[in-house]
């Protein structure tokens, strides 16, 4: 994650790592953010992939947590037709959920598929990064609970920040990137 | 987990794209009939005036209920957001319906009309008992003007039903240009298909004769679009075919999939082809002996209704199709 002006002042960029040679599948992350942020039965704001690989019997699968993925060129907030999907200056993509009228044109051009509607909320909803946990300092829940330490968050615009860290010094690589969507989630490749 | 398929977009779009583009339609042939034809298709000019703004409205009703905050959709009204389709299309519609309602007003026939009232100098404008009737001249040129600036409007909205889903990458079936052109050419043939069918069921009280120029017109128009349509469905067909290879699995949506019937026997044979063919029958004596077009009230009704049963289907393939098409691969969740 290049910084590409180095004169202009570093901005915060949350983002995510994540490791699939240590997730195990076990959804504790999705039961930890179901439960801080209230999420409605059947929906989800975090889930893990399955991706299988091999020729039998030399078979592989790699488990790849997602959740939101608070493009820099977001998506969804390009189509918002009322403003209700925004950028903070941290790189967090928001939903404000009085201006979101649920037209769902987010839905349809999110290719993550992060978003669902909250009929409680009569609103769309989707992964925040814990916001109201990072503005006191906190990790998000889905980190904080991760048994294996498959989720790593941090800044990465701060070189000296885990997940810099471990971009530096591993391979890695994101999804749909030919989506042109700059994610902040990125993956270490499998070994 | 599996990957889950949501229509979050259903029939209620569907029927708000199709019924959007019949307005936009029957506004644009009724325009191009009072400047092509004048007196000569006057009564196309008037058909597609009473109708252009009335699907539209029903359209919009309906769409409003596909909101999680029906009430609140106002809230489109309070901005504008340049890189939404949604948004520019709000004021496009707005637009529309504004110049589509006036229309329609200019052309209600008398006596209706002479209910109407108008300032007759700037003077009179801040008092409004000094208004009087429009001249028929008045009529005349307010109607050309409304025409003429709701033409590209009208155009417009045509394009917009497509450029709402073709400006979404995420969505490979979507992400092409000539769903805008496709869903514009579509547009412009049902508002005709509607002209066509209201003006069959409606004869002139002056004879037939003057049903067989109307008749003429709107055929070559309708067939023109179909050739049109036609000629975008194949480059789009080949195009996907040889993209990507999310573009490329996105056509097996309609070539296999559980699209495929209802596209190609739906939009292309019965909204398309049979139309072409029934059509072109009727022009055949034009073309072939210089002679009066064919006419028969019940073909002529029967290919119009085929046309917009064939936009309406092929709103609702590109629109369910479209929203399970997706980057590859997928992963299975």
């Amino acid at each position: 994650m290049a910084n590409p002006s180095t004169d202009a002042p570093r901005k915060k960029r949350w983002g995510f790592v994540m490791e699939s040679d240590r997730c195990i599948d076990c959804q504790a992350c999705m039961v930890a953010c179901s439960v801080e942020n209230n999420v409605p039965i059947g929906k989800h704001r975090n889930w893990i992939n399955h991706k299988e690989s091999g020729i039998f019997p030399n078979l592989n699968q790699t488990f790849m947590p997602e959740n939101c993925h608070h493009c820099n060129n977001a998506p969804c907030e390009r189509v918002c037709p009322t403003g209700a999907t925004y950028h903070r200056d941290d790189g967090l993509v928001l939903v404000d959920y009085d201006k979101c009228i649920g037209c769902k044109y987010c839905m349809m051009a999110c290719p993550y598929d992060a978003r669902y509607v909250d009929e409680e909320k009569a609103a769309v909803d989707k992964c925040t990064f814990c916001v109201h946990r990072l503005d006191v300092g906190q990790p998000p829940a889905c980190v904080e609970t991760c048994i294996g330490r498959a989720r790593h968050f941090g800044d990465l615009n701060d070189p000296n920040s885990k997940v810099s860290k471990l971009l530096a010094t591993h391979d890695y690589y994101q999804l749909y990137e030919e989506a042109g969507t700059e994610s902040a989630i990125y993956y270490i490749r499998s070994k | 987990m599996e990957h889950d398929v949501h229509f979050h977009w259903n029939m209620l779009i569907v029927i708000y794209l199709f019924t959007a583009g019949v307005s936009a339609g029957a506004f644009v042939i009724s325009g191009l009939a009072t400047y092509l034809g004048g007196t000569r298709y006057k009564r196309i000019s008037r058909i597609g005036a009473l109708i252009a703004p009335w699907p539209l409205m029903l359209g919009l009703f309906v769409l409003i209920f596909d909101l999680t905050k029906p009430f609140q959709f106002w809230w489109l009204f309070l901005t504008i957001q340049w890189t939404s389709p949604m948004s520019i299309g709000t004021w496009l519609l707005t637009a529309f319906s504004i110049l589509s309602m006036l229309y329609f007003i200019l052309w209600i026939p008398r006596p209706w009309r002479d209910l109407l009232r108008v300032p007759h100098s700037t003077a009179d404008i801040f008092q409004p008992r000094q208004w009087r009737l429009m001249t028929r001249e008045m009529v005349g040129i307010s109607r050309r003007v409304i025409a003429a600036i709701g033409f590209p409007i009208g155009l417009g909205v045509g394009m917009y039903t497509g450029i709402l889903l073709g400006a979404i990458p995420a969505r490979p079936l979507w992400n092409t240009p000539m769903v805008a052109q496709l869903f514009l050419f579509s547009a412009m043939s049902s508002g005709v298909a509607t002209v066509l069918l209201i003006a069959a069921f409606t004869p002139p009280k002056d004879g037939h004769d003057h049903l067989l120029h109307e008749r003429h017109f709107l055929v070559t128009v309708d067939t023109v679009l179909i050739v049109l349509e036609i000629f975008v469905i194949i480059p789009f067909f080949l195009h996907q075919s040889l993209n990507t290879w999310s573009s490329a699995e996105s056509m097996s949506l309609i070539m296999g999939g559980p699209f495929t019937l209802v596209f190609w026997v739906g939009v292309v044979l019965v909204g398309l082809l049979i139309p072409l063919a029934i059509e072109g029958f009727e022009l055949f004596p034009v073309i072939w002996k210089e002679a009066a077009v064919k006419y028969s009230r019940l073909w002529g009704g029967l290919s119009a209704v085929m046309v917009l049963i064939g936009g309406f289907l092929l709103r609702y393939v590109l629109v369910y199709a479209g929203q399970i098409s997706h980057f590859l691969p997928i992963m299975e969740r």
